[in-house]
């Protein structure tokens, strides 16, 4: 496969979320701020890229029969740097606390085990930590854009600086997780009025 | 060569679990410094959001830096007291050396086991005296800081946070804030055991020591009122002669000083 399509691919074509529906939880859970929402896709890219990068690099090493728990440890060594480094600075500490066990379960999201078992056991380690950072940003974009109606509709602001006018009523329903699910179906809906060969027989 | 070997595999994974556990352990050691700075800010963030000296999202907003400063202008004494009421050490509160007790787990343990404790007590120039909580919520640790009006008797703010209580419901102890705010007004009872009543239908009682649980968070609210009443406790004989006397040990020392100077 070309490089461009590695890349291309995940972010619109088969979009890990729309199109695979993997890592639904973690889009429903942290899409209520924007903030959140962005240091959560570069977590998620961060994992996803850098585990795809080792394990594609050790994969002619790796015996088969421990082959899972040799991705787990890794994925799970990635998500602990993360969550460490989020807690060191100030700007961050405190969206770490609001993500709090979100970050650590990155580790189950399947995107990234997904993409590890599927392309970087079998593919060269560049194109492999290329295709872990397209589906991290993939996933990144479509919590992007759900946190950004969200959080202008649910709080009237966007990236905690007030948008909409003074007397604006913000609506709860927005805040809650089911509205995520309402607006993922929204953009399942365009993608597959665009992408017609994705629309099922 | 064969990767398929028992040998092999038991060589491999010792070798990869030996390199995460090196790496993750270097790393945990190196970033500890700002993880604590971090901490520390937070710790004064809550505090002070319990002695009202701004609101809790003001004190949010506010860079660790000049978190620390306002806590040095405003903290008259900072001192620890063990569980017979009396002081046993003071703590720092120079604005470039900080001193809390912000190890709350090995202090609940001491208590409980009716151990050697260093409970500290910060005392603000405002006359409002800070105590820490610390407690098992349902998931994991519960913890606060309640601060008294200088009568050591009436609660003058709370701040309640958690480690992993569920979103929505026990959470509820640290994001909404009318939950802190029912406590303002309320009094502690010294010496009376239960000090404080977190239950349902609690304040229909009338009592001013009892405030109502959350509603489908039942175990943190147990957690937490059990929290309040072994810290309480634990500050008993040192809150209960300070309320008698209508003030601290701290303040009366001072006091005393300043009417020698007249």
């Amino acid at each position: 496969m070309k490089l461009k399509e590695t890349i291309l691919e995940p972010i619109f074509k088969s979009n890990p979320i729309t199109v695979l529906v993997l890592g639904i939880c973690s889009s429903l859970a942290v899409t209520v701020t924007l903030k959140g929402a962005l240091v959560m896709a570069l977590s998620v890219m961060a994992v996803c890229g850098i585990s795809s990068l080792i394990l594609s690099t050790l994969r002619n090493t790796i015996p088969g029969r421990v082959r899972i728990i040799v991705q787990l440890v890794v994925v799970a060594m990635m998500v602990i740097l993360v969550d460490q480094i989020l807690k060191s600075f100030e700007a961050t500490y405190p969206i770490d606390k609001q993500l709090s066990v979100y970050i650590s379960l990155i580790i189950t999201n399947c995107i990234v085990m997904g993409r590890i078992e599927a392309f970087a056991l079998g593919n060269k380690p560049i194109p492999s930590m290329l295709d872990g950072l397209a589906n991290g940003a993939g996933y990144g974009m479509i919590l992007i854009i759900v946190a950004f109606f969200r959080e202008l509709l649910g709080s009237g602001t966007l990236f905690g600086l007030q948008v909409m006018p003074a007397g604006y009523v913000t609506n709860n329903l927005v805040i809650l997780p089911p509205f995520a699910l309402i607006l993922l179906g929204c953009i399942v809906w365009v993608q597959r009025s665009i992408q017609k060969d994705l629309q099922e027989k | 060569m064969n990767t398929n070997s028992n040998l092999y595999t038991v060589i491999y994974t010792t070798i990869v679990v030996v390199v995460v556990a090196a790496v993750l352990a270097f790393v945990s050691q190196s970033l500890k410094a700002r993880q604590d700075a971090n901490i520390k800010a937070e710790t004064l963030r809550q505090m002070m959001a319990a002695a009202q000296i701004k609101p809790a999202e003001e004190l949010y907003a506010t860079a660790n830096a000049d978190i620390l400063q306002l806590y040095a202008d405003n903290i008259e004494e900072a001192y620890t007291i063990a569980l017979d009421g009396e002081k046993n050490g003071s703590l720092s509160v120079a604005a470039d050396n900080i001193e809390l007790i912000d190890k709350l787990k090995p202090q609940n343990k001491a208590i409980l086991s009716e151990g050697e404790a260093t409970l500290p007590v910060y005392l603000f120039k405002s006359g409002i005296a800070v105590i820490p909580i610390y407690g098992a919520g349902l998931w994991g640790p519960v913890w606060g800081y309640i601060a008294f009006q200088p009568d050591c008797h009436t609660i003058a703010g709370a701040f309640f946070d958690h480690e992993s209580e569920t979103p929505g419901l026990g959470a509820k102890i640290k994001d909404e804030a009318w939950f802190r705010e029912k406590f303002i007004g309320k009094t502690v009872e010294w010496g009376d055991s239960p000090a404080f009543v977190l239950a349902k239908n609690a304040e229909e009682t009338g009592a001013t020591n009892a405030i109502d649980a959350i509603s489908g968070a039942t175990m943190t609210s147990n957690g937490l009122n059990a929290a309040l009443n072994v810290w309480f406790g634990a500050y008993s004989k040192h809150f209960g002669l300070a309320a008698f006397f209508g003030m601290l040990a701290g303040h009366q020392a001072s006091d005393a000083e300043k009417t020698e100077e007249e």
